[in-house]
């Protein structure tokens, strides 16, 4: 497995200066930076400023930081893919030895870094010691750490409400310029290079991960140090997740998810060998930031975001097999190639180079396609109440919780529409799944590039207030739609239904269906979402108040996946056989409900919740689901479109009590919250009239 | 071929059994009901498309390889299922479509790994990103509905449909139990996991064996798919998520060494029952799911830490039998 050799030791003496500076070809990835740059500084609004540089350094620090305690860890070939969980469990142990501890915080800080250094030892100690495969033992760690974190917090505990002093290590400037956090990583990436590049412990680093039983033979500790090397993956862990924490404002234990995978790509891409023996810490800040550079500059040319998972994969398949390819080409004939020798044929280097070439084509051409599509439909019909003075027009970003979500997908549907009746120019944007993080980055964006309004759903309110009020400061306004920031980091909120209205009706529904008395059960999306469980919070506080003889029996999660949704059914069918509703809060949870309790063939169980009309139409019609309770969403994106609009143009502000929004008509405003209206109740005699 | 033997080269599966058993035992005295029939027939049911995955991901390992991009393939083999079925192609098609979209998937796995030299655990780890996010971007998160009458159940209703794909899920596994040690073919998994370059010096084509593990493994994952697609009549777009880690944990659990070269199906087949039991069997039992995941964690690293004690205590016992 070893074949990726290093080049020969005595490189030093007779290596030209770029076969030093750049022993796995990292030069590529300086070429892969500078042409992102070139690009983007063409497509992207305000990408080459220096307040962007310090953005995308201040939005690299976290994984950053897991990249260079993986860079060591793959160097001596081993992996550790625990670390993302463990950023989980620090984060959740820190918020709760502050809060509910009443520790001072750099007293919480240093138990969290003790923490830290526990998970890496317990890695460490099954790994170096035991002599178990670093990555079935980290795949354990990674469920481990990530259910007690889960299991602590009981999914629900979300901690918020740090001190000033102690945002400021994620969210201040040095100077009004230098993100704090900046700093943390820049020490860190001297001392990992310093380790690893200029010590004898670093050369026993490269040595082991070259042939750990060579390596033993020549007299070096090769327990002891592989067991250093996870501990202060461990610890590298914990930082990063105090830094997090600090960043966001909020501790939940679901911080961190996915780090780790976005970690490795970064130590890869940087040219460090999988199989060991190979990799520098310049290569790892530089596959960083190819990557993070990647993710900016394309929210600053406004393409989606799924496009920089595509292209982030693809970079990285792409420098490994010109790589792969300039080793065989030769220039390297002292590399034992052996068992790995390659037999690739040129045809099946060119098929390969064809079908990635032709895949960009096709995505680059599809993409042209579709933003000429969106960019010019509007501009053809020029609107006539259009408000803009100038030649300007209005851009308005717009954020989901996450993009692949139906619901969303039904609320953009409106805000088109509405975009296209007004003349504005609609960004739509986000995480493709719920990442407080990554929502946070992209108002970031959003404010590098200048747009006229910001709407956000909101995933994580403390967080992402403070990026929000640094919008407010530059004069963009900002709305908050179908979840809340705190109320002075937005103008508006548009309003569809509050939790507890949603709660509330929930329960209501549920009281009627069951005729006031009965067993119940809830399918949530994942038990640490957070908009579930304040609904389930003013569920049961509904209950306490109303409904005595209505009980709620069990919470099961369907991580938002129909099938989980289902099988997750099926069980408490069989374990509650009282349970005659089942109540699904998360949208894909119904239909998978649904479908349950349909094969399981009991009639006597009705299904409701939250979700939308389309999916549910077949159940609805078989009377498998009673009702699903909702607002119209392409509505509530038609509305926040338009009022976005009339805050440009001063048609809305503060101490109005109505707002005319196209085809709705007029719309309640009260103080600072447009109200769409009460939810719906879907049912068999009206879902037929709506299709979204 | 004593009974000593039987013991000794099936120990790991034969522990992996009795920690299988042990559970089964506590859900026994703890939740009785767990073992209605028909509790038993939907756990068989859900966990059919993971043993036929997880019986995929065993070939790759074996191999020394490992594919974490299957979660992504069965979404996409999932989602086409759904548009080809709507669009009226006959179901004998159909299957074979989604199959072959499936080995496609695969066999692009199996290039940059096998003939490219890539490792599995990256390139597969970008292939992951990349469908995925491909998926997410062509579909926006849209759900596929008024699918044809024939496509749930293939038809067959739903008992005859439970049958099926719980019987298609057994056929796999046994062709794939009988050819790893019964054909030529299959132990050329082994060799190439053992140790390539031997298998390849034995004249055996180590890259083409490995690409193969790759292909077969898409193959597979297509199939899985459309099985557990047919169970509902719509389809989502966002199918598998996870499903990589239950795999791989599930054959992990089943004493198939990570390394390569070592492992059988049987094993993977009890590591998919015993992954697939905890979830329920918590609920049976009135444990919070809160606590699921730590206790996934926990018992996959209590498998493969008994399973290096246990060797260890074994070639003590030689050694000590040898002086």
């Amino acid at each position: 497995m070893n074949s990726n050799t290093q080049l020969a030791p005595d490189l030093k003496l007779i290596a030209p200066w770029h076969l030093r500076a750049f022993p796995n070809r990292e030069w590529i990835l300086v070429v892969v930076l500078l042409f992102e740059c070139a690009i983007f500084s063409l497509s992207g609004d305000n990408f080459l400023t220096r307040s962007n540089a310090f953005e995308i350094t201040r939005l690299s620090v976290e994984v950053g930081l897991l990249a260079l305690a993986l860079t060591p860890v793959i160097i001596t070939g081993g992996i550790d893919l625990s670390v993302g969980s463990m950023m989980g469990l620090s984060a959740v142990v820190l918020g709760s030895l502050w809060r509910d501890g009443h520790w001072p915080m750099s007293l919480a800080i240093f138990a969290v870094l003790v923490l830290g250094l526990i998970g890496g030892a317990l890695n460490g100690l099954l790994i170096a010691r035991i002599g178990l495969p670093p990555l079935i033992v980290t795949l354990g760690t990674f469920s481990l750490f990530r259910g007690i974190a889960e299991g602590l917090t009981r999914g629900i505990e979300n901690y918020s409400g740090f001190p000033p002093n102690f945002l400021f290590l994620g969210q201040g400037y040095l100077g009004h310029l230098v993100p704090t956090q900046l700093v943390v990583l820049v020490v860190s990436i001297v001392i990992c290079a310093w380790y690893l590049h200029r010590t004898a412990f670093g050369r026993t680093l490269y040595a082991i991960g070259q042939s750990p039983e060579g390596s033993r033979y020549a007299g070096i500790p090769v327990g002891r140090n592989l067991f250093a090397v996870y501990l202060s993956s461990g610890l590298a862990a914990s930082i990063s997740a105090v830094i997090y924490v600090a960043h966001l404002g909020q501790a939940k234990s679901d911080a961190g998810t996915g780090f780790e995978l976005m970690a490795i790509t970064a130590v890869v891409l940087g040219g460090a060998s999988i199989f060991g023996g190979r990799g520098t810490v310049l290569g790892t800040v530089l596959g960083l930031f190819a990557i993070v550079v990647l993710q900016n500059g394309l929210r600053l040319s406004r393409q989606p975001a799924e496009l920089a998972g595509i292209l982030t994969g693809g970079l990285l398949l792409i420098t490994l097999v010109l790589n792969r390819l300039a080793t065989f080409a030769g220039g390297q004939s002292r590399v034992n190639t052996g068992a790995e020798e390659l037999d690739v044929r040129n045809s099946q280097v060119a098929v390969l180079s064809g079908v990635i070439l032709l895949a960009a084509l096709v995505v680059a051409g599809s993409n042209w396609l579709l933003v000429r599509s969106i960019q010019h439909g509007p501009q053809n019909e020029r609107p006539i109440n259009s408000s803009s003075k100038s030649n300007h027009r209005i851009q308005v970003a717009m954020m989901p919780k996450a993009k692949g979500d139906p619901y969303f997908v039904s609320c953009r549907l409106g805000a088109e529409e509405a975009a296209k009746e007004l003349g504005i120019d609609l960004l739509w944007d986000g995480p493709t799944d719920l990442d407080p993080a990554k929502q946070n980055e992209v108002v970031e964006a959003w404010i590098t590039k200048g747009v006229d309004v910001i709407a956000v759903s909101v995933e994580n309110q403390a967080g992402i207030s403070t990026v929000l009020r640094k919008a407010r400061e530059k004069g963009i306004k900002v709305l908050t739609w179908d979840a809340d920031a705190e109320r002075n980091a937005r103008d508006f909120l548009i309003n569809q239904a509050t939790p507890q209205g949603i709660g509330y009706t929930l329960t209501d529904e549920a009281a009627r269906i069951l005729g006031n008395k009965g067993e119940f059960a809830v399918i949530t999306a994942s038990l640490s979402a957070a908009n579930q469980n304040e609904w389930i919070k003013f569920i049961r506080a509904r209950l306490a108040e109303k409904y005595p003889d209505l009980k709620l029996v069990t919470v099961q999660p369907s991580e938002g996946d129909r099938d989980r949704a289902f099988s997750e059914t099926q069980t408490v069918l069989k374990v509650y056989p009282n349970v005659k509703l089942i109540m699904a809060i998360a949208a894909p949870a119904v239909p998978g409900a649904a479908e349950a309790v349909k094969q399981a063939g009991r009639t006597d169980v009705k299904v409701t919740g939250l979700s939308l009309p389309n999916m549910n139409k077949p159940y609805v019609k078989d009377g498998v689901v009673e009702s699903i309770v909702l607002w119209n969403t392409t509505d509530l994106g038609y509305l926040t479109v338009y009022a976005a609009q009339a805050l440009i143009s001063g048609q809305l502000k503060q101490g109005d009590h109505e707002l005319v929004a196209g085809r709705l008509g007029k719309i309640e405003v009260v103080d600072d919250e447009v109200r769409l209206g009460a939810p719906f109740i879907f049912n068999k005699e009206n879902i037929d009239r709506f299709d979204f | 071929m004593n009974r000593h033997s039987f013991i000794s080269r099936n120990k790991r599966e034969l522990s992996v059994a009795l920690s299988y058993l042990v559970l089964l035992v506590l859900v026994a005295l703890l939740a009785p009901t767990f073992f209605h029939p028909a509790n038993l027939r939907d756990l068989a049911v859900n966990n059919a498309s993971v043993l036929i995955v997880a019986c995929g991901m065993t070939l790759v390992i074996l191999t020394g390889e490992i594919d974490i991009s299957v979660g992504s393939q069965f979404a996409i083999c999932t989602y086409a299922a759904g548009l080809l079925a709507k669009s009226g192609l006959p179901l004998v098609v159909l299957i074979l479509t989604v199959v072959l979209i499936g080995a496609v998937m695969g066999a692009v796995g199996g290039l940059l790994v096998a003939r490219l030299g890539i490792p599995s655990i990256v390139a597969t780890l970008a292939l992951m990103v990349i469908w995925r996010d491909a998926l997410r971007w062509g579909s926006e998160g849209a759900w596929i509905q008024g699918l044809p009458q024939n496509f749930q159940w293939f038809g067959l209703g739903q008992t005859y449909g439970e049958v099926l794909v719980v019987v298609a899920a057994l056929i796999v596994f046994a062709a794939i139990a009988w050819s790893l040690h019964r054909l030529g073919a299959g132990r050329f998994f082994y060799a190439v996991g053992s140790d390539a370059e031997a298998a390849r010096l034995a004249g055996i084509d180590s890259q083409f064996v490995k690409h193969n593990a790759f292909v077969i493994m898409g193959a597979l994952t297509g199939l899985a798919a459309l099985l557990n697609a047919i169970r509902f009549s719509i389809v989502p777009g966002n199918a598998g998520i996870g499903l990589e880690l239950k795999a791989i944990a599930a054959v992990v659990v089943g004493g198939t060494a990570i390394t390569g070269g070592r492992g059988t199906v049987t094993g993977t087949l009890i590591g998919v029952a015993l992954l697939g039991t905890i979830g329920p069997a918590l609920t049976f039992v009135g444990i919070n799911s809160f606590w699921e995941k730590a206790i996934q964690g926990t018992i996959i690293l209590a498998a493969v830490v008994s399973d290096v004690l246990m060797t260890r205590l074994s070639t003590r016992r030689q050694y000590r039998l040898a002086n």
